[in-house]
């Protein structure tokens, strides 16, 4: 028994027209619609409806919602520049001190002399230097021998100093750990940024994934809402063919 | 190899925090559309997703998924709006998007759609948002989710906890209501039309 649609079954109706009907279902709807004008019309109105509601779009937003928070990176991955003051040898840091203070020294001529009047302090700047006494005589020899002293006594002092810093001792063994330290850490923070850079590629994939469905989905709705279209212009070619049919068949008076 | 939803889920409900996260990137959108257009306001619409999902993530040890993921944040999501609704006393109003310009969003679509077509098409859009505040929340609800999300008859009617054939005369009766508005603003005007 073949099952029949009646014009008040708005249920097969809107069913129909959503395409989720059974086989048995469609066939009658689109039987009747063959033959009732008002029906068929009602279909492809309501098929029209449809194609201007795909129209309504929401706003594209940022929206981002952070419901959950991103496990935060934890301190010891970060490497943090050492401090410049760390990395320079105590005698070297010692050397540059005295260095700055004798030089400030030597700008500034300091004096201090103790009288019976008290303590003073001059500088410089202050007061003139005093001038060479005009009455003692100018020895250049003894000069110049107590300058070539001086620089020997600075040579070897150089000497020694350098000798000292390239002889191996505890702190070097010391640097060397420290070394070992750092390339095990440099190949933690490697592995960790490979891991980082996989979950982002995984993310990356997620969301193309996601957009490539709801361009699908979209597409997919605008293809249904032309086969809509197309369905109700069929049904009104079949529904004019109908009555031209009819009307070649009324017999002529 | 993308995770599905149930994989997620279970690995949330195992503390696993970006896993969640993953599962908002996924239906953040659909969420938002859905509230933007059963209640009309940009600005509340993002409210509600946004506590959809923290209601999701507060719920989740309780999620024994007996339905879909998909299906259970739809229906956290209509129970937010039916309470927005509800609370505001507020018959929903439909804003068209702010701050959009015409001239850009032609610059944009470029020279396949012209600027007139665009500002028609823009036109178009508002006198569909207009006819669908006018519908009764759950016809306009029921076609939100047939329309744009695609549920099925069933979904539709597990989710508005009302009979099948219910979710079908809410459809055909917010449809008629829709294309009579439609035809009241100059639209297409459907040939038979009763």
């Amino acid at each position: 028994m073949s099952m029949q649609f009646t014009c008040d079954d708005k249920a097969t109706l809107i069913a129909y027209l959503y395409g989720e009907v059974d086989p048995a279902e469609r066939k009658a709807v689109d039987h009747h619609l063959a033959t009732c004008s008002a029906c068929a019309a009602e279909v492809t109105a309501l098929g029209g409806v449809r194609s201007e509601m795909g129209l309504w779009l929401p706003p594209e937003v940022e929206l981002d919602f952070a419901i959950v928070k991103k496990s935060a990176v934890p301190p010891s991955n970060v490497l943090r520049p050492a401090a410049w003051w760390t990395t320079v040898p105590a005698w070297a840091q010692a050397a540059a001190a005295v260095l700055v203070l004798a030089a400030g020294a030597a700008i500034a001529n300091v004096q201090v002399k103790s009288d019976p009047q008290g303590f003073v302090v001059t500088t410089g700047w202050m007061a003139p230097p005093p001038a060479p006494a005009l009455g003692e005589p100018f020895d250049g020899k003894a000069v110049e021998q107590r300058v070539e002293r001086a620089l020997v006594a600075l040579e070897q002092q150089l000497r020694s100093e350098i000798k000292s810093t390239r002889e191996p001792d505890t702190r070097v063994v010391s640097r060397g750990s420290a070394d070992e330290a750092t390339v095990r850490r440099v190949q933690q923070l490697i592995s960790e940024s490979e891991q980082r850079h996989k979950q982002e590629l995984a993310m990356r994939f997620v969301e193309f994934t996601r957009d490539m469905t709801l361009q699908r989905r979209a597409d997919l709705m605008k293809i249904s809402q032309g086969f809509d279209e197309y369905n109700g212009q069929l049904l009104r070619q079949r529904q004019m063919l109908n009555n031209v049919i009819r009307v070649s068949a009324t017999p002529q008076q | 190899m993308v995770a599905t939803d149930e994989e997620l889920v279970a690995r949330s409900m195992d503390g696993d925090a970006d896993s969640f996260n993953q599962l908002v990137l996924r239906w953040e959108r659909p969420i938002y559309a859905l509230a933007y257009r059963v209640i009309g306001r940009d600005e509340d619409a993002r409210d509600v997703a946004q506590e959809t999902f923290l209601r999701a993530f507060r719920a989740l040890p309780g999620f024994k998924g007996q339905a879909k993921f998909s299906s259970w944040l739809y229906r956290i999501a209509l129970n937010l709006c039916r309470d927005w609704i509800r609370r505001k006393k507020r018959t929903p109003v439909v804003d068209m998007p702010e701050g959009v310009d015409v001239i850009e969003l032609a610059a944009d679509q470029g020279p396949v759609e012209s600027i007139e077509d665009l500002v028609a098409r823009q036109e178009m859009s508002r006198i569909v948002a207009d006819g669908m505040k006018l519908l009764p929340d759950e016809q306009r609800t029921a076609i939100v989710l047939k329309e744009y999300h695609g549920l099925t008859f069933q979904e539709i009617a597990d989710l508005q906890g009302c009979p099948l054939s219910t979710v079908k005369t809410r459809l055909y009766q917010g449809l008629t209501v829709l294309r009579r508005h439609l035809e009241s603003q100059g639209m297409t005007k459907y040939e038979g039309g009763s």
